[in-house]
C-alpha cells in the first residue's frame, strides 16, 4: 500500500501545510514510506520555546495508522520515564485509543503535529527544567491501558472493561448480548448506544491491542485498580 | 530581591561546585599534568600544589584559570642547576603533551594534538624553587622583563586571600572584571579588592561593592598594591599603571550609574534561577492553551 501515490492529492495537501507551518520540516519518500524530518519547533505566541530533531514516519495505511516519531537529536534519555523507547528511540506520543480525542482519523496531519506532538515535545521541555508532565501522563503498558478505560467508562471494575474491550474488538455486536455493565439487562435495552459510540471512535485494532495487553496483565489486575494516572497541572 | 540577594543568586549562579563537570575536568587535567612533570622528575623532589583561585576558593564559573605550582627542593638540582634551567626542563617536559606558551613565570598549556589544536586548556604551571628547607618561600624564574627572579610565598598570598574575610566581594570584583574587558591580573585585583575594603568587612555585599566602585571612580590615580609575600623585592606598580586605573575609575563610574538608573540587574544581567523561572513560567502558559494530551508507553 502506498497511500502517497494512491492518493496523490492527500501527500501534496499535507506536505504543503506542514512545510508552510513548519519549514524546517521536509517531506521524504523513502524504500515507498513517506518521512517528516527535519527540526521541529516548540511554539507559543509566535515564539519558538524550544526545538527537537525529529523523524515522522507515516504509516503504510495513512492516515488510518498513526505516525511513528522518533527524536533523532538525541537529546531526550532513552528510558521509559521520558516515554522514549531505548530499542529504537520511538517516541511514545499517546494512547491509541485515545486518539480520537485528539487527532481523529481523517484529520490533517497539521492536527497531529501542532496537538499531541507539540504537547509531546512542549512537556519534554518542561521535564527537562525540572517541571512535572505538564498533562499528566498514563502510566506504561497495561496500567495506562486501564487507567484509560477507567476514566472513559467510570469504572474500576476490570471484568466490565474488558467485555467494554471484547466488544469493542468484535466485528459485529448484537443487542442481545449481555450489557458489559454487568447489571444484567440486555446490550440493546441498557448501553447500547454506548458501545455503538465508542465503536466509532475506537478502532477494533486499538480495542484489541488493550484487550491483549489487559488480559496478559492478569494477576495483576488488583494493582492495576489501584493505579491512578497522574493528575495534569494546573497553571499557577 | 534586594541588591545583596541578587548579589549571593549572581555568585550562586557562578559557583563551581567539587563533584561539576567543570571541576572533574580540572582535577584529571591537573592529573594529566602531575604525571607528566612526574615522569620527567624522577629523581627530583618536587612539591605540586593547585594554587590560583582553585586553592583561594574564588572561582567563578564564567572564567577561570587552573593555577599548578611545581617547585624544587632548595637544595636538590636534578630539575636544573639554575631558575632557568627548571623553567626551560618543565617547558619541555610538558611539550610532549602540550603546546607550551611562556607567561611570565608561568607556562600555559594550550592543545597541541589535531583534534584540540591550539585549545586554551586555562592552566597555568609555574615551576620554581623553594629558598631553603623550611619549603615556604620560593624563587620563580621570570621570562619577561629585566628582571629574572622573583621571590614569592604561595601561602602567605593564598591566607591572604582566603583570610581576608572578603571572598566573595573578590568574586564579585573578579565577574565585575571579566564583564567589562579589564585588563587587569587577578592577584592584583584581589589585593585592590582587600585594600580597599579591609576595613569594611562588616558591611553587607552590596554596600562592600558600591564602595569599591566609588573608591575605583574618585580615587584610582592613587591606588596602589604591594605583594605581600615580597612587598619591596617585587613592584607591581607595572601591574597598575595609569592606563589601566583610568580604565578601572571609567568601568567603576559605568557600573555606579548603572545601579542609580536601571539596579543591579543592569550590571550583572539576570540570574540563572531568574531565567529560568521566566522559562517555566512562558512554558506554563503554553502548556495552558496546549493540546493535553499524556504520553503512554506500551511497555511497562
Amino acid at each position: 500500500m502506498t497511500w502517497q501515490r494512491d492518493v496523490p492529492a492527500l501527500y501534496e495537501k499535507e506536505k504543503a501545510e506542514i512545510e508552510a507551518h513548519f519549514p524546517a520540516l521536509r517531506f521524504v519518500v523513502e524504500d515507498d514510506l513517506v518521512y517528516v524530518r527535519g527540526s521541529f519547533a516548540v511554539m507559543f505566541e509566535a515564539q519558538v520555546l524550544d526545538r527537537y530533531s525529529v523523524e515522522l514516519r507515516l504509516a503504510r495505511n495513512y492516515p488510518a495508522g498513526l505516525p511513528v516519531v522518533r527524536e533523532t537529536g538525541g537529546r531526550i534519555p532513552r528510558y521509559i520515564d521520558r516515554h522514549i523507547l531505548d530499542a529504537d528511540g520511538t517516541a511514545c506520543v499517546l494512547l491509541p485509543d485515545e486518539r480520537w480525542r485528539l487527532w481523529p482519523v481523517g484529520s490533517p496531519l497539521l492536527k497531529y503535529l501542532t496537538g499531541p506532538l507539540h504537547s509531546f515535545f512542549l512537556a519534554q521541555t518542561m521535564v527537562e527544567e525540572g517541571q512535572p508532565w505538564p498533562f499528566g501522563q498514563w502510566a506504561h503498558g497495561a496500567k495506562g491501558v486501564f487507567q484509560f478505560y477507567r476514566e472513559l467508562l467510570k469504572t474500576s471494575d476490570l471484568r466490565v472493561i474488558i467485555t467494554y474491550l471484547d466488544y469493542l474488538a468484535a466485528k459485529k455486536v448484537k443487542g442481545h448480548w449481555p450489557c458489559p455493565c454487568r447489571n444484567g439487562k440486555k446490550l440493546r435495552e441498557c448501553h447500547f448506544d454506548q458501545v455503538k459510540d465508542l465503536r466509532e471512535k475506537i478502532s477494533r485494532k486499538d480495542a484489541e491491542r488493550s484487550l491483549t495487553i489487559l488480559k496478559a496483565a492478569g494477576t495483576s489486575a488488583i494493582e492495576m485498580t489501584e493505579a491512578k494516572p497522574t493528575a495534569p497541572i494546573t497553571q499557577s | 530581591m534586594t541588591a545583596d540577594e541578587y548579589l549571593r543568586a549572581v555568585l550562586d549562579s557562578q559557583a563551581l561546585e567539587d563533584d561539576s563537570d567543570e571541576i572533574k575536568a580540572l582535577q584529571k587535567h591537573r592529573a594529566d599534568v602531575e604525571k607528566l612533570i612526574r615522569d620527567n622528575f624522577k629523581d627530583t623532589a618536587l612539591t605540586i600544589r593547585y594554587a590560583g583561585s582553585r586553592a583561594k576558593g574564588t572561582m567563578n564559573k564564567e572564567s577561570y584559570d587552573l593555577d599548578i605550582i611545581s617547585y624544587v627542593s632548595s637544595g636538590d638540582n636534578t630539575g636544573g642547576e639554575t631558575l632557568e634551567d627548571i623553567y626551560e626542563n618543565h617547558k619541555k617536559a610538558l611539550s610532549k603533551k602540550y603546546y607550551v606558551e611562556p607567561k611570565g613565570s608561568a607556562l600555559r598549556l594550550k592543545g597541541r594534538d589535531p583534534e584540540d589544536l591550539g585549545v586554551d586548556f586555562h592552566i597555568d604551571v609555574v615551576p620554581g624553587r623553594f629558598t631553603d628547607e623550611t619549603q615556604t618561600d620560593a624563587y620563580l624564574y621570570q621570562s619577561g622583563g629585566d628582571k629574572k627572579r622573583l621571590k614569592t610565598n604561595l601561602d602567605i598570598h593564598l591566607d591572604r586571600v582566603r583570610d581576608s574575610g572578603l571572598i566573595d566581594a573578590i568574586r564579585v570584583a573578579k565577574l565585575w572584571s571579566v564583564r567589562n574587558g579589564l585588563p587587569i591580573r587577578t592577584f592584583v585585583l584581589e589585593l585592590a579588592v582587600i585594600k580597599l575594603l579591609t576595613d569594611k568587612k562588616e558591611k553587607s555585599l552590596s554596600a562592600q561593592m558600591e564602595h569599591f566602585w566609588t573608591e575605583l571612580r574618585d580615587n584610582s590615580a592613587d591606588l596602589t598594591v604591594e605583594d605581600p609575600a615580597n612587598p619591596t623585592g617585587n613592584d607591581l606598580s607595572k601591574c597598575l599603571d595609569d592606563n589601566l586605573k583610568s580604565q578601572l575609575a571609567a568601568a567603576a563610574k559605568r557600573t555606579l550609574e548603572q545601579i542609580g538608573s536601571s539596579g543591579w540587574e543592569a550590571v550583572f544581567g539576570k540570574t540563572k534561577e531568574e531565567e529560568k523561572a521566566a522559562r517555566v513560567e512562558v512554558l506554563r502558559r503554553a502548556a495552558a492553551v496546549a493540546t493535553p494530551s499524556r504520553p503512554w508507553l506500551p511497555k511497562a
